[in-house]
Formats: C-alpha cells, sequence, structure tokens
C-alpha cells in the first residue's frame, strides 16, 4: 500500500523525502545537541568569563580578562588539589580491587542469581547519598560498631584511636559511594566474554591464571576504562565526603570551590577551580586512554 | 492545668470549624490574661499604648470573623534542641512530630498542622540553600525560619523578609524583653521577633574527661591546651572567632577589632587545626552523645537540654559570646498568618516558660521568668540552670557582641575562617 503510494507521488515529493532523509541524522541529535548547548557549552562559556572575572555579588561581576583569578586559585589550593587527586585515586583503585572480584563472580559464577546480586549490588543505593555518608559516621565513630569491637573486644587498636577525621574516613567514604559505577561496566565487559575463548586458552594449555591475564582481563578493560573514569572523575569534584568524614586538613577542591561560591561569594575564582578541575579531568583521562590504547574505549 | 484543658477542647474541636475558632480565641484570650496576670511586674499587655492586642477580640466573638483562617502546614525550619519535648523524643533528644507540648498546644488551637523540622546547622550553611530562591524572588518553601542576628539583619536588608503584621503578634509587641528592642537593623520589629538569646562557651562532659585524666577547662586557654583532634570549634565564625579574640586578651567588639586581630586568631588556631581540631555546627550534640569530644565550643542550653549525664557548660574565664536567634517569615511564605500566629503564641509568656524549662536559654519573653520558676517550684533549679536562664550580672559583664562586622571586617573573616577549615 505504501509502495502504491510512493509510486503515485510527484517527482517533487520524492526530492522533499530525499531531502528530509539526508536531514535525518542531523534532526535526530538536534535533542541531545540543543541540551548540550543549552546546557553545557552555554554555562561553560558563562563559567569561563566569570572565571576571567572581577567584582563582587553586591556590585556585580564585570569581564576584565583578569587572570587573578587563576593566580589564586593555583597559588593557594595546591593542597586541596593534592588531596582531590590523591583521595579520588585512591578511591578508584579501591573500588577496581573490591569490584572486579565481585564483577567476575556475578558475571562467571552468578547463574540464575545474576540479577539478584546485581540488585544487591545496587540496592543501598536507593537511600539518599547524603544518609549513606551519615552512616559511616556511625559505622567509623569511635565507639561505634568497628571500633568499638576492636578496642574493647579485641584490644588491638588503642583507646583513643579514631578514623573520624581522617584521610582514611574520606577514602572509605569515597570508595564505598562510587563502587556501583566500577562493578557495573567491569561486569557488563565480563559479562559479554563468550567463555569458550577461556576454554581454548585452557586447551592451548594456558592455566588458569595465564588464561586470566591473556584473555579475560584484556577483553574485560574496556569495562576497566569505563568503571576507572565513572569512578574518578566524580570522586574527585565530590566534596560530602570530606565534608562530612574530614577535618580541615583533608579537604577537596569540591569544597574550596563550595566555599568560595558560596560563603565567600567569590565566584570568579570559584570558576577559575571549575575550570582547572576540568582541565586536570581532560589531561588525566586523555594520558590514561594512551596508556590503554584507545581503541579499547569503544571496546 | 489550663493547657489541657486546651487539649481535651481541641480534640472536640475538630468536629466543627466554628467551635473550633470560638476556641481559638478562647484560647488566646485565656493567654492574653495570664500574661497580664502572672506578671504584675511587666504590665506588657495592659500599658502599651500602639498596637493594641486586637487579635484576640474578634476571634472571641463567634460572630463571623474577619480574621484570615490559619493555612497550613506551617513550615519551620530551626535548630536542634531548640523546642520543649516528652517522652521517647525527649530520650531521644530529637523532635518528632507529637512530642513537642508546645507545637501541639498550638495545632489544637488552631487546627492547624505544624512542620517543625530541626534544619538548621549553621547559619551559613542553611542560608546557601535559601539564597537561590531568594535571589530569583520565589517562595523558600519554608513560612518561619530562626536565624542569629548577623544573618538576620543581611536577610532583612536585601528586602527577603516578610513583613510582620503586628496586629496579629500582640503578645509579642506587649512582651519583648525592653533589651532586645530597637535593634538598629530592625528598630520596630517590622520584621523579625527574636526566639531565645544564647551565649557562646565550653561544654565538656565531665566522665569523658575524667576517664582520660584531663582537667576540665575553666577557660579558653585550658581548652585550646587539650588534645586538639579532641577538641572541635564552631563553624559559626563569629562564635569561633569571637572566643578567639577573648583567648588573645583582646576585645572582641566589632568597633574595634581589626583585620590584623582576626589573623592573630587565625594564626592561633590554626595549628591546632594541622593537629586534628574540626568545626561543626549544631551537630556537635551528636558528638558529644557518641562521646566523641573531649571538650568543644557550644552554646549555652542546648548541653542543659539535650546533652547526657555530666554534659557540662562553662562561662570561660576570658568571656562568652552573646547572640540572639530570629524568628522571621521569608518572603513568599505560604502560610503568613499561621507563622505570625505562632511568633504570637509563643511570645505568651506560658508558652515560653515552657519551653524556656525545656531548652534553657534566654527567653526573650516578659514574664515568662516568674512562671518558669513557679514551674519548677517543687524542686528549684540549680545555680548551674540559673544561670543559663537569667545570666547574672557577673556573667552578662562577660558577655561579648560580635555579631554586626562592617562589610571589610566581613570579607577578611570569611577568608580567614575558609583557609582554617582547609578550604
Amino acid at each position: 500500500m505504501s509502495g502504491a503510494a510512493i509510486a503515485v507521488a510527484a517527482p517533487s515529493r520524492r526530492g522533499w523525502r530525499q531531502r528530509l532523509t539526508g536531514a535525518t541524522p542531523y534532526l535526530l541529535l538536534a535533542p541531545g545537541l540543543l541540551w548540550l548547548v543549552v546546557f553545557f557549552i552555554w554555562p561553560t562559556i558563562q563559567m569561563f568569563l566569570m572565571s576571567l572575572s572581577s567584582g563582587s555579588l553586591d556590585d556585580g561581576f564585570k569581564l576584565t580578562w583578569s587572570i587573578d583569578a587563576y593566580q589564586t586559585a593555583f597559588g593557594k589550593f595546591p593542597k586541596q588539589m593534592g588531596n582531590s587527586l590523591l583521595y579520588g585515586g585512591l578511591a578508584t583503585i579501591f573500588d577496581f580491587l573490591i569490584g572486579f572480584p565481585v564483577a567476575y563472580t556475578v558475571a562467571f559464577r552468578g547463574g540464575r542469581y545474576k540479577n539478584l546480586l546485581l540488585f544487591l549490588v545496587i540496592a543501598p543505593f536507593f537511600t539518599s547519598f547524603l544518609i549513606r555518608t551519615i552512616s559511616w559516621k556511625t559505622l567509623l565513630g569511635d565507639e561505634g560498631p568497628v571500633l568499638g569491637f576492636l578496642k574493647h573486644a579485641l584490644g588491638v587498636v588503642p583507646a583513643d584511636f579514631t578514623v573520624i577525621g581522617t584521610p582514611i574516613a574520606v577514602v572509605a567514604g569515597l570508595t564505598y559511594n562510587f563502587l556501583p559505577f566500577m562493578i557495573l561496566p567491569l561486569y557488563v565487559a565480563l559479562e559479554k566474554i563468550d567463555p569458550r575463548l577461556i576454554e581454548a586458552a585452557n586447551d592451548l594449555y594456558a592455566n588458569r591464571w595465564a588464561a586470566f591475564r591473556r584473555v579475560t582481563f584484556p577483553l574485560a578493560l574496556p569495562g576497566v576504562f569505563a568503571g576507572s573514569i565513572l569512578t574518578f572523575i566524580p570522586a574527585l569534584g565530590d566534596y560530602v565526603n570530606a565534608t562530612l568524614l574530614g577535618n580541615p586538613q583533608t579537604q577537596m577542591i569540591g569544597n574550596v570551590i563550595q566555599g568560595r561560591f558560596l560563603v565567600q561569594n567569590d565566584y570568579p575564582v570559584a570558576a577559575a577551580l571549575s575550570f582547572i578541575l576540568m582541565a586536570a579531568i581532560l589531561i588525566a583521562v586523555t594520558i590514561y586512554a594512551r596508556l590503554l590504547g584507545t581503541e579499547q574505549l569503544t571496546g | 492545668m489550663d493547657q489541657r484543658k486546651t487539649g481535651v477542647r481541641g480534640e472536640i474541636s475538630r468536629r466543627a470549624f466554628l467551635q473550633g475558632s470560638a476556641l481559638a480565641g478562647f484560647g488566646a484570650f485565656l493567654a492574653a490574661c495570664t500574661g497580664g496576670a502572672q506578671s504584675p511586674s511587666a504590665p506588657a499587655s495592659i500599658a502599651v499604648p500602639t498596637p493594641p492586642p486586637v487579635s484576640p477580640s474578634p476571634s472571641v466573638a463567634p460572630s463571623p470573623t474577619p480574621k484570615p483562617i490559619p493555612t497550613g502546614p506551617l513550615e519551620w525550619a530551626t535548630w536542634e534542641a531548640y523546642i520543649d519535648l516528652v517522652g521517647k523524643a525527649a530520650e531521644a533528644q530529637k523532635y518528632a512530630p507529637g512530642s513537642s507540648p508546645t507545637i501541639e498546644q498550638f495545632k489544637k488551637k488552631y487546627s492547624v498542622d505544624v512542620d517543625y523540622v530541626e534544619k538548621i546547622n549553621d547559619n551559613e550553611e542553611f542560608f546557601a540553600t535559601l539564597q537561590a530562591p531568594f535571589v530569583s524572588g520565589l517562595p523558600t518553601g519554608w513560612d518561619l525560619i530562626v536565624m542569629t542576628d548577623w544573618m538576620a539583619a543581611q536577610l532583612i536588608s536585601k528586602g527577603w523578609i516578610e513583613q510582620i503584621d503586628q496586629s496579629n503578634v500582640p503578645n509579642c509587641v506587649a512582651n519583648l524583653r525592653d533589651a532586645l528592642r530597637n535593634q538598629p537593623w530592625d528598630a520596630k520589629n517590622d520584621f523579625h521577633y527574636p526566639w531565645q538569646s544564647g551565649m557562646t562557651g565550653i561544654g565538656f562532659n565531665t566522665k569523658t574527661l575524667k576517664a582520660v585524666n584531663k582537667p576540665e577547662p575553666k577557660s579558653l586557654k585550658d581548652l585550646y591546651a587539650l588534645p586538639a583532634n579532641k577538641i572541635t570549634f564552631l563553624t559559626e565564625s563569629r562564635d569561633t572567632f569571637g572566643l578567639g579574640l577573648l583567648k588573645l586578651g583582646k576585645s572582641a567588639d566589632p568597633a574595634q577589632t581589626t583585620a590584623d586581630d582576626l589573623q592573630a586568631v587565625h594564626d592561633d588556631i590554626k595549628p591546632l587545626t594541622e593537629k586534628g581540631l574540626r568545626f561543626t555546627g549544631n551537630d556537635y550534640l551528636q558528638d558529644f552523645a557518641a562521646k566523641k569530644v573531649y571538650a568543644a565550643m557550644v552554646w549555652s542550653g542546648d548541653l542543659a537540654s539535650s546533652g547526657t549525664e555530666g554534659d557540662t557548660f562553662v562561662f570561660p574565664e576570658e568571656g562568652v559570646m552573646v547572640w540572639t536567634d530570629n524568628m522571621m517569615i521569608p518572603k513568599g511564605a505560604k502560610n503568613k498568618y499561621t507563622a505570625e500566629l505562632m511568633m504570637n503564641f509563643v511570645y505568651d509568656p506560658k508558652i515560653a516558660a515552657q519551653i524556656e524549662n525545656y531548652v534553657y536559654y534566654v527567653c526573650p519573653v516578659n514574664g515568662a521568668e516568674d512562671i518558669l520558676k513557679a514551674l519548677n517550684k517543687s524542686a528549684p533549679l540549680d545555680s548551674y540552670h540559673l544561670n543559663l536562664l537569667f545570666p547574672p550580672a557577673d556573667i552578662v559583664a562577660k558577655q561579648h557582641n560580635f555579631q554586626f562586622l562592617t562589610p571589610d571586617l566581613d570579607k577578611s573573616l570569611k577568608e580567614l575562617f575558609l583557609d582554617l577549615q582547609g578550604k
């Protein structure tokens, strides 16, 4: 029926259709592009211009092309930058060390419980991020279930030992909060691996470790890449864990941005810091992608 | 006694609104009467010349009332340990719906719901959640907020606070303590009425200190000398820096303090932060509950109302900071009239005394003192609690107000404090 309709249609109409077909990819892209322009590109430009402005909230900020904000940002907060990179990096590594065995087990040994196990990975995350982080204050508290037990029941740690307010607590919080972002991509990558490849490796006299190292792990690399990016980037910019679980020595760059923006109303420095953070992430990801090989990105 | 009466009648009144409004009138009338009768020394409700207490009279008459109907729920954002509690909530030291006599009485009296939320941990943190709606002229979602002097003054000067209809708050007009009137930032109380005044000093738990063999701090110097990772200061910069100035023997008076003085306080505290000093808002109460700290900078009433056994507040030898938290109605509040009713309600000396008898702060309501003492007739308050509620002359002499800074000083303070907090 539709074929008949096309045959009857005038040539001009066919041309219109063809043109429409040519434009289809762009039309399909349009909503996404529009979204990006309105909610990413335009704000990024605005933020960039703000980072080159000076003034105050009350008198208004004027674009002066001054780089003072960048000088302040670089000069004043190297420690917090370092903290961010260190804690974000450590959290990513710990997430990988914890997440890989979990994802591996679910993918290869999960059987019919796969979905249930995956659900269990996500289930705690139905609770608010804040509530979960605050719970760590109780869990790791000086007289909490962990330290209280170690101190009084086992007596293996000294009575004045404390975790809350130390880098350990911040890294632990980050590791916990971003764990699913590591497990899920790893699971997807591992799940796709054809078990016959591992059998083939065994047939070719690879022992289990060699098969893992030469076959399973390389095939899981796209998941490792995606997982570590998804973990590292938000962990780097996070400020909740450092606020709730840290002390003044463990503040991260997110805390500085928050303080600049909301307390001191110093928008230019806040914008400059955000830009530096974006640049740092971009550089880190580029190096990482290079090291891992860009083709792994697409799997 | 009267409260119970109101309670019983309140239940009946739910069935018929008319009865309810008549009762509300009766309740308010009763409140006005007791206010005058209980404290002859404060002839408040009689002598005040300007806005007469008009609110009760129209609603006393069962005829159609010109007053608006209270709408709800009243969304009320406030601090921890700031309302009277009974039962399990009092044990848990955390407000739960139905646990505060004052709020329950208000709900019954006006047949309106109250959403009392212990949302404010420190002024700036809470303000950060309001800033966006304020700037864009949107409602904040709150009908009543409680903020400290300096922040209140800023919000009012920005025009972000609704003007109070004084005819709806006759109790406030009549009973506000003279010392709290004529504030330069809102001389006629067009925008605020004080909720509580308080002091900032040192808090500790005697048992915790005894267990670790540390002396009880009597001065700020003693506090600073304790292990830094076992003490906390406040995220309220005016409290921490105010006490910091006193510790250094400097005057904590905004008219005399210089940026150099603030720098000196910063340099004095900085080494402590490197050894693990933390800054907390009202959540220091959780640290005390968990026995996590040896001592801390705390607000005067909290440990008495919401602390555990052994929790003690001391007025440091060097002096204390004094401040007032103020009730305000943010612009665009949905239930402004109900918020005004609440202001009026808690300025009934009887209700004020009931709150004070739990929170142990300094009451802004004239006439509450006698009622409060009468409430504790059988077991008179000890000097510890009396000093918190009615600071004697020697303590008043040590009070310092570090609330209102020049913009420049404010900026230096923020900058130095952010640095101390590692931000």
